[in-house]
């Protein structure tokens, strides 16, 4: 039986060519050419002027028919194999190549052909051209460059002439300078320095406005920029505080105080730059805060000496006689009476300084408290406060860690360091002047502070420097230690004469010890040395000392006694061995002969020699007898 | 302490021993350390004890002493609650004194005695679930202050919820920092003020101190035995009046 046939179909290859494939792998064909399409492109093939003799020849037979139907059709000619002329002249481009690559080898062996540069003709130069050409160019850069110039010119003249910019930009810079708020529609600052510890109950509101500004005048509206500041009231005009120390007769009274009248510094010009402006008033602002703080004290604080606040005058008595003022000068420009003559006054700027730095301090110490901050502890305790509790420190203690200067306290403190050390500079440098036989020098000591200084005092002798005596003296706020070379301290009070007398005491006793060390030289022996003698005068200061040596023979005894405000007296007593005394039988050493004799005044001012240890020296070589 | 026995029928008021804690403590002038002695003054039978005070104070003031104002030691107990039931219980007294306003001195019934910042109660405060304080056992020495010289007395009443339990008297010298230095001296002074019977105290925590430097914390240790006397007296006297 015939099973169902499969079904064979025939169809004809319909591969069209794929046209192009889209982006989405959609292909399209090429559409099938329709009959006509076909014989066009089929006629397209026929090369009709090709000529019938490059084809291949038929055979001979059918050659003539063909020839004849040949020529007929020389007309239109139907090529055998429409490739035929491609493959002819692709064949002759490849004769070609084979020839040009057969040429390239024989030239790259340079045996038989060598190849060389064609000369070329040079091109025609021709001047007037290039110089065209060449102002083309620079035509060209050149109006480039004016573009640019004028675009920058135009900018900048909108720069400067638009006030809304330069408004904005100082704007900007005061905002960096100081802190300001907008309050409503107005911009407010601050000037006050409460941000850095300031407890000053004045406010230091400025406001900050823009200028309209119809002038065409650059030269001012530069100066000014666009931006104005108005500062209140009472921090106008420049202020600064004057500290004074001078000396007054002791019996004058505290109360009958000269006044003084601010001098004319000057005011700040209205239309000057507002950071000159803000920075004025904010210095009239700090001297306000500190002159008020001092008063306060003054007025508060009960000291031993009294203060007395006048106006704008703060007066205290460091030591008697010596007057330390603090003055507020305020200057408004508001003033109706101009002193004649701006009056020189007398600053003394460290001081000037030191307040405005304590003041600070303290403004420091408003803000800033010691580390640790402790969330169940007191804040601000110094080290040693945190640690009294574990170290068992006692009440006493406790009530003097917990004492604290006062602004004034500490400036007095200060000056009378100050006035102190400057005595003592100029009781050092008098004596220095006046006594010339030891020689006085003061090294003061770098390492100092605004309440204690240390100077060394070294006396010598000239030309017979291995002896020096030394004395420190640290000079406190109101006395002056004094450490001798055997390491005694003496405490002076202020008065310059306590000084002297201890320095020119000192020199005496170095007089004697310059004495002792010659004797060492000549080989003279020390008979006693004493500092501190009690027979004789009594000298106003100090003790006197003396000295008593004999020559190596022993026939001459040297003795010297020197005080503080005594000149220094010499006595020789010369042992005459021939002079024979009634000698009891008793007496069996020949030495207790010498102890006879008196002794003679010497004259130290008729002495050879310049200085005294020089005069000592020659006595003691001329008493020397060798024999 | 040595006690009388109570006769069966008699009832005797209860004499105590005087002891003394006695410490010289020689400090410098200028810095912390002191040597202190404290003594235990006795209170004679038939006197009350602000009598037997004033006749010491009054003492004082004829050797010429100043009176300089209060002061005022006191101590503080507190147990350390025992979660395991056979190791001992801890104790820390905590003890103020007046005279160092700014510390606050714990000491454990080991000896062990720490000096910290007066915020340490707050510490123990916090630590109450574990150291419990015991009822009842604050006690305190409060009295006046002379200055004489060199020397500093402290004449103090001893009372533990206001009753009357002593008198503790504090001698300190200033000068010297060593306790073996002016032992001697410290025994000679309080012999004349308050007898030889009394200037015999010694406290046997001083004994091995004699070399060392003095702290504040001995007087503190010196204290609280003196306290420690008290309560163990009190403890006794309840027992035998059951």
């Amino acid at each position: 039986m015939a099973v169902s046939s499969v079904t064979v179909s025939v169809e004809p290859v319909l591969e069209s060519k794929i046209q192009e494939v889209k982006l989405d792998g959609q292909e399209i064909y090429v559409p099938p050419l329709s009959m006509s399409e076909n014989l066009t492109k089929l006629a397209h093939k026929i090369d009709f002027y090709k000529d019938e003799s490059d084809e291949k020849g038929k055979p001979t037979s059918e050659g003539e028919k063909d020839e004849a139907e040949e020529k007929v059709l020389t007309s239109f000619e139907q090529p055998s194999w429409v490739w035929d002329s491609v493959r002819n002249k692709l064949k002759a481009a490849f004769t070609e190549m084979a020839v040009l690559t057969d040429v390239l080898n024989i030239i790259k062996e340079k045996r038989y052909m060598v190849a060389d540069p064609v000369s070329q003709d040079q091109p025609d130069n021709k001047p007037s051209v290039l110089l065209l050409a060449k102002k083309r160019g620079l035509v060209s850069a050149g109006s480039v460059l004016i573009s640019g110039a004028e675009r920058l010119k135009r900018s900048h003249s909108e720069h400067s002439n638009r006030a809304q910019d330069d408004y904005f930009i100082e704007l900007l810079k005061i905002r960096q300078n100081w802190r300001l708020k907008k309050v409503g529609a107005s911009i407010l600052g601050d000037l006050t320095y409460k941000t850095a510890g300031s407890r000053f109950f004045q406010g230091g509101t400025f406001e900050v406005t823009k200028i309209v500004d119809d002038k065409t005048d650059t030269s001012t509206s530069h100066s000014r920029g666009s931006l104005e500041v108005i500062i209140p009231s009472e921090l106008e005009g420049v202020a600064y505080i004057q500290v004074e120390v001078k000396s007054v007769p002791e019996m004058m009274d505290l109360t009958s105080v000269t006044l003084k009248m601010p001098a004319g510094l000057g005011v700040i010009r209205s239309d000057a730059y507002w950071q000159n402006k803000l920075e004025v008033a904010q210095n009239v602002l700090f001297c306000k805060e500190l002159f008020a703080q001092l008063a306060r004290e003054a007025v508060q604080i009960k000291s031993s000496t009294p203060h007395i606040v006048v106006g704008n005058q703060i007066i205290t008595n460091a030591f008697p006689g010596i007057q330390l003022s603090i003055v507020l000068c305020h200057y408004t420009g508001k003033e109706k009476k101009i002193p004649q003559a701006p009056q020189k006054l007398e600053h003394n700027h460290v001081l000037e300084h030191s307040l405005h730095q304590l003041l600070r301090e303290v403004h420091f110490k408003n803000i800033n408290y010691v580390a640790p901050h402790p969330v169940n502890a007191m804040l601000g305790m110094s080290k040693r406060r945190r640690l009294a509790g574990p170290q068992g420190t006692s009440r006493r203690e406790l009530v003097e860690m917990n004492v604290r200067d006062t602004l004034l306290e500490q400036i007095i403190k200060q000056t009378k360091h100050a006035v102190l050390r400057l005595r003592t500079m100029h009781v050092l440098d008098e004596l220095a002047l006046c006594i010339q036989d030891p020689q006085i020098t003061a090294h003061w000591s770098c390492l100092n502070s605004s309440l204690e200084c240390s100077v060394r005092i070294n006396i010598t002798a000239y030309g017979y420097e291995a002896v020096r005596s030394s004395l420190v003296l640290i000079i406190e706020v109101d006395t002056i230690q004094a450490i001798l070379k055997d390491s005694r301290t003496i405490t002076l009070s202020f008065e310059d004469k306590a000084l002297q007398d201890l320095i020119l005491w000192q020199i005496s006793q170095h007089h004697i010890q310059v004495v002792q060390q010659l004797a060492k030289f000549h080989a003279w022996t020390v008979v006693s040395t004493n500092f501190n003698v009690g027979v004789g005068d009594i000298d106003l200061y100090g003790t006197a000392a003396s000295l008593m040596m004999a020559s190596p023979k022993g026939d001459k005894i040297l003795a010297f006694r020197s005080g503080a405000y005594n000149k220094i007296q010499m006595y020789l007593k010369e042992i005459d061995p021939s002079e024979v005394v009634d000698t009891s039988p008793a007496v069996t050493n020949p030495k207790w002969q010498k102890i006879i004799g008196t002794f003679q005044a010497v004259d130290v001012e008729k002495l050879h020699g310049k200085t005294f240890s020089q005069k000592v020296d020659m006595v003691m070589a001329k008493l020397t007898s060798m024999s | 302490m040595n006690c009388e026995p109570l006769k069966e029928g008699s009832f005797k008021p209860l004499q105590l021993q005087p002891g003394y804690i006695a410490q010289n403590i020689l400090s410098q002038r200028d810095k912390l350390n002191r040597y202190h002695s404290v003594y235990y003054y006795p209170v004679p039978e038939g006197k009350s004890g602000q009598q037997v005070v004033d006749g010491i104070q009054k003492q004082i003031e004829l050797l010429g002493a100043v009176k300089t104002g209060n002061f005022c030691v006191d101590c503080e107990t507190f147990q350390a609650g025992s979660g395991i039931q056979n190791t001992p219980q801890r104790q820390v007294n905590i003890l103020h004194s007046s005279e160092q306003p700014a510390s606050c001195f714990a000491i454990l019934d080991t000896g062990t005695c720490l000096v910290a910042d007066a915020l340490f109660d707050g510490l123990m405060q916090k630590l109450k679930h574990y150291y419990q304080q015991r009822k009842g056992s604050k006690i305190e020495s409060k009295g006046q202050r002379y200055e004489y010289g060199d020397f500093i007395f402290k004449v103090g009443s001893v009372s533990q919820a206001s009753n009357f339990k002593g008198i503790l008297i504090e001698i300190e010298y200033c000068p010297c920092v060593v306790a073996g230095d002016c032992m001697n001296l410290m025994k000679e002074m309080s012999q004349s003020l308050l007898g030889s019977a009394v200037a015999e105290q010694q406290s046997s925590f001083l004994k091995t101190k004699t070399d060392m430097i003095y702290t504040p914390a001995d007087t503190m240790s010196q204290y609280l035995e003196h306290f420690n006397n008290f309560k163990k007296a009190t403890s006794v006297n309840q027992a035998m009046n059951r």
